[in-house]
């Protein structure tokens, strides 16, 4: 048993899976990792902003419900990677999004930016399974202190994803249009799921 | 460093309670409650009960990194952080600063503190449960550590005691292993755990139960007294609980111990030293740095209740040093910060469950199952390694974060991830450590904190049994979850886990019979300063596997009951 495996059998508790620095960031069960990587001062420029926006908005769009747009996803992504994860994460982030503009994504039309983004998801399985036997090895290895200096953060795709469905789905838009939300629910019983019912948020 | 020594000779109580978290609470609600003048003292900031609970009732929305942790929180919580959430917005800031009160790791150790009134009782896990006889006989049996110098039986009564002013929701399960107690209405299963626990009867034989915690199901009359409500099942407990249905000090001991008008407290107020009388050798008071201003005074005392948790607890005596304790106060056996245990934490296994999709539940339970210890029980006899464990965890429908690891994205992925996943289950094991006196901590000879404080050094680790232990600890969970017909079983056992994690250290200034070996008797007197008790987790002669906060507190109540007699005779 690694760390990485560890962390994600805790995701599947929690409900999700969750990536090793978006639970690290959620959590931080093991910063150790990453305290020598530091952080730097992570900002968008307007163009890459746009694209996050984009981006954003076509994983969670409007539909009868407020898109991630509406949700001010955008703006929370920069802020959670300025303030949540540290530099590998970060510049893995920029790559992704310097990949986008580099490949003209803004200046695409709805068709073609989606088969965009299912490319980049496909690649992105690769990527996983290389980050992921990194994680291993950082886990498993004793030589941790050289691996930290060549840690390779999370890809872009997962961050995207990962930081817009916690953005959109902890959202007052997002989480009163997409399930009943109770915040005090006063009482606890088992009830059957009724077709199309709202599940409860909290 | 120039103090300002203030000896103000009106600071005279009847009794001084050290610390206002789980057990300093209960010593100051029984001595006030038995007519006693009490001054707390509180080395943190103060708390107030539901006013200054600021987070308890945010939306997700209102926080901005919406309940996650700031990579700076991380740092300046670098201790707390290692248990994973409390550096987090929701919690950090009821947590120490653990940068601005840093402690040495000659081993790691994972120590989580919360300084301000209340203590960890704001924030405990609340499950709560009495040990049972053999827990105490262990010791004696396997020729372990020192033998308990009380019973089961010497502490039944007090265990109902603090049942009954806590409130513990529970069942009456009639085991052995789990005795039973005074338990309030017990929280529901759900139905995959319904079906877990037929499973394990069927399969295994093996008892499941709901978990019993210090939520209020059903107050009764002298829970409303002190404006303690129901339980609202929001599950947001560890923010404190603006309802009081969560036990703490500050929702119920406090209060209770200000109905009497015979408590007085201070708050940013560090006990650095117990004073010792040089001619009757008994405990005088305490001298304490004001944590702000740098104040120190001294404040006196015909007993004293040293609650600052097991930790501070032992620092404390061992920096209070006198012609007749030149090792530390009642540290003639030099066991006074040995014999550090805690509970495992971080080992389990987890599984999906198949069906009961159209089962979801309205509310969230702030409890969950537990799987009472079978190992090293009844005809069970394990090769590698002595005592027990026990598990909790239990089932819940995954949500919406499932998506990150899923293909797709637009409008159908959205709709999809507002519908709730497959159930999955789960437990991680809590179990018993053994006590070592290799596994200290002590005072570094010359590393102070800004108070002038010598320096906690920390030198203790799991050994061979905990290590036997928590690989049994996965693969049982596994086994019990392939059992049940569960399917995608995974283990874990965290590697990073220390000492510590589990929030439950104890056993640096432990009970026992004979003065040689320990350091309390079994009034949890200081046995040679007889007007000194210590009755939080330092005072713990083993750890059994159960979460040990009921325990500590029916120490205290039992322990405050034969002070105030003995003082009443004149004895102390």
């Amino acid at each position: 048993m690694n760390r990485r495996e560890a962390i994600s059998h805790v995701a599947i508790l929690m409900g999700g899976a969750f990536s090793a620095p978006t639970l690290l960031a959620m959590e931080h069960r093991d910063n150790t990792a990453f305290t020598k990587s530091g952080s730097v001062s992570f900002q968008l420029n307007d163009t890459q902003r746009q694209i996050v926006a984009e981006v954003a908005e076509m994983i969670i769009p409007k539909t009868d419900t407020a898109g991630a747009k509406e949700a001010d996803v955008p703006a929370f992504i920069e802020l959670m990677l300025k303030d949540c994860y540290r530099q590998p994460e970060q510049l893995s982030f920029l790559e992704g999004v310097q990949q986008l503009q580099t490949a003209g994504f803004l200046t695409e039309n709805e068709a073609r930016r989606s088969e965009i983004l299912h490319k980049i998801e496909n690649e992105t399985k690769e990527l996983m399974k290389a980050y992921n036997v990194q994680q291993s090895k950082m886990g498993d290895n004793e030589d941790r202190e050289l691996m930290k200096t060549q840690v390779k953060g999370l890809p872009f795709w997962r961050l995207m994803k990962e930081l817009t469905l916690l953005g959109y789905f902890t959202s007052e838009v997002g989480i009163k249009g997409s399930f009943e939300y109770v915040p005090i629910p006063g009482k606890l019983e088992e009830v059957k799921l009724k077709p199309n019912q709202k599940i409860y948020a909290y | 460093m120039n103090l300002n020594l203030v000896v103000d000779k009106t600071h005279r109580f009847d009794a001084i309670v050290v610390g206002s978290g789980m057990t300093g609470g209960m010593a100051a609600k029984e001595l006030t409650e038995k007519g006693l003048n009490v001054l707390m003292i509180e080395r943190g900031r103060e708390v107030k009960h539901i006013e200054d609970y600021d987070t308890a009732l945010k939306a997700p929305w209102e926080f901005a990194h919406r309940g996650k942790v700031p990579v700076h929180s991380a740092e300046e919580l670098w201790a707390n952080n290692r248990f994973g959430t409390l550096a987090n917005e929701e919690t950090g800031p009821f947590f120490t600063n653990d940068k601005q009160n840093p402690y040495i790791e000659k081993r790691p150790f994972d120590w989580i503190r919360a300084y301000h009134t209340g203590g960890k009782s704001m924030h405990w896990g609340r499950q709560s449960y009495r040990w049972n006889r053999q827990d105490f006989e262990a010791n004696a049996k396997e020729g372990l550590g020192v033998d308990w110098p009380i019973r089961y039986e010497d502490l039944a009564p007090w265990y109902t005691h603090a049942e009954k002013f806590v409130g513990i929701n529970g069942h009456k399960d009639n085991l052995e292993v789990l005795p039973d107690g005074f338990f309030l209405p017990a929280m529901p299963m759900y139905s995959p755990e319904r079906h877990f626990t037929e499973m394990m009867k069927k399969k295994l034989n093996r008892p499941i139960i709901i978990g019993r915690t210090a939520n209020l199901t059903k107050p009764q009359p002298w829970h409303t007294a002190l404006g303690r409500a129901t339980c609202q099942y929001r599950n947001k407990c560890a923010r404190g609980c603006p309802y009081g249905a969560v036990y703490s000090s500050l929702s119920g001991a406090i209060p209770a111990a200000t109905k009497t008008k015979r408590l007085s407290m201070l708050h940013d107020t560090i006990v650095t030293e117990v004073l010792v009388d040089e001619k009757s050798q008994k405990a005088k008071g305490v001298r304490v740095i004001n944590q702000n201003t740098m104040e120190v005074s001294e404040y006196f005392a015909s007993i004293l209740f040293l609650n600052a948790g097991s930790m501070n607890t032992a620092a404390l005596l061992l920096n209070s040093k006198s012609s007749r304790f030149q090792n530390g106060l009642g540290n003639d056996s030099d066991q006074v910060g040995r014999n550090i245990m805690d509970h495992h934490l971080g080992v389990g296994a987890n599984a999906t469950v198949e069906g009961f999709e159209d089962d979801i539940v309205f509310g969230q339970r702030p409890n969950a199952l537990y799987i009472p210890r079978f190992r090293n029980w009844g005809a069970d006899k394990q090769p590698n390694y002595l005592r027990g464990f026990g598990y909790q965890g239990g089932a819940s429908r995954s949500d919406w974060k499932r998506g990150a690891g899923m293909d797709g994205f637009g409008a159908n992925f959205k709709k999809e991830m507002t519908q709730p996943g497959t159930w999955n289950i789960g437990f991680g094991g809590f179990g018993e450590v053994l006590p070592n006196p290799n596994n200290r901590m002590y005072l570094d000879p010359e590393k102070k904190d800004k108070w002038g404080i010598p320096m906690i050094v920390f030198d203790a680790a799991f050994g061979e049994n905990e290590i036997a232990m928590r690989k049994d600890i996965a693969s049982s969970a596994a086994e019990m979850l392939e059992a049940a017909g569960f399917k995608n079983i995974t283990t874990y056992n965290r590697p990073e886990v220390h000492l510590g994690l589990g929030i439950h250290e104890m056993g640096t200034a432990r009970m026992g019979k004979d003065p040689k070996t320990s350091v309390l008797n079994k009034h949890n007197q200081l046995h040679a300063c007889k007007n000194v008790f210590v009755t939080d987790g330092a005072a713990m002669a083993s750890s059994s596997c159960v979460n040990p906060s009921l325990t500590y507190m029916a120490l205290t109540a039992r322990a405050a009951d034969f002070a105030v007699t003995e003082l009443k005779k004149k004895n102390l």
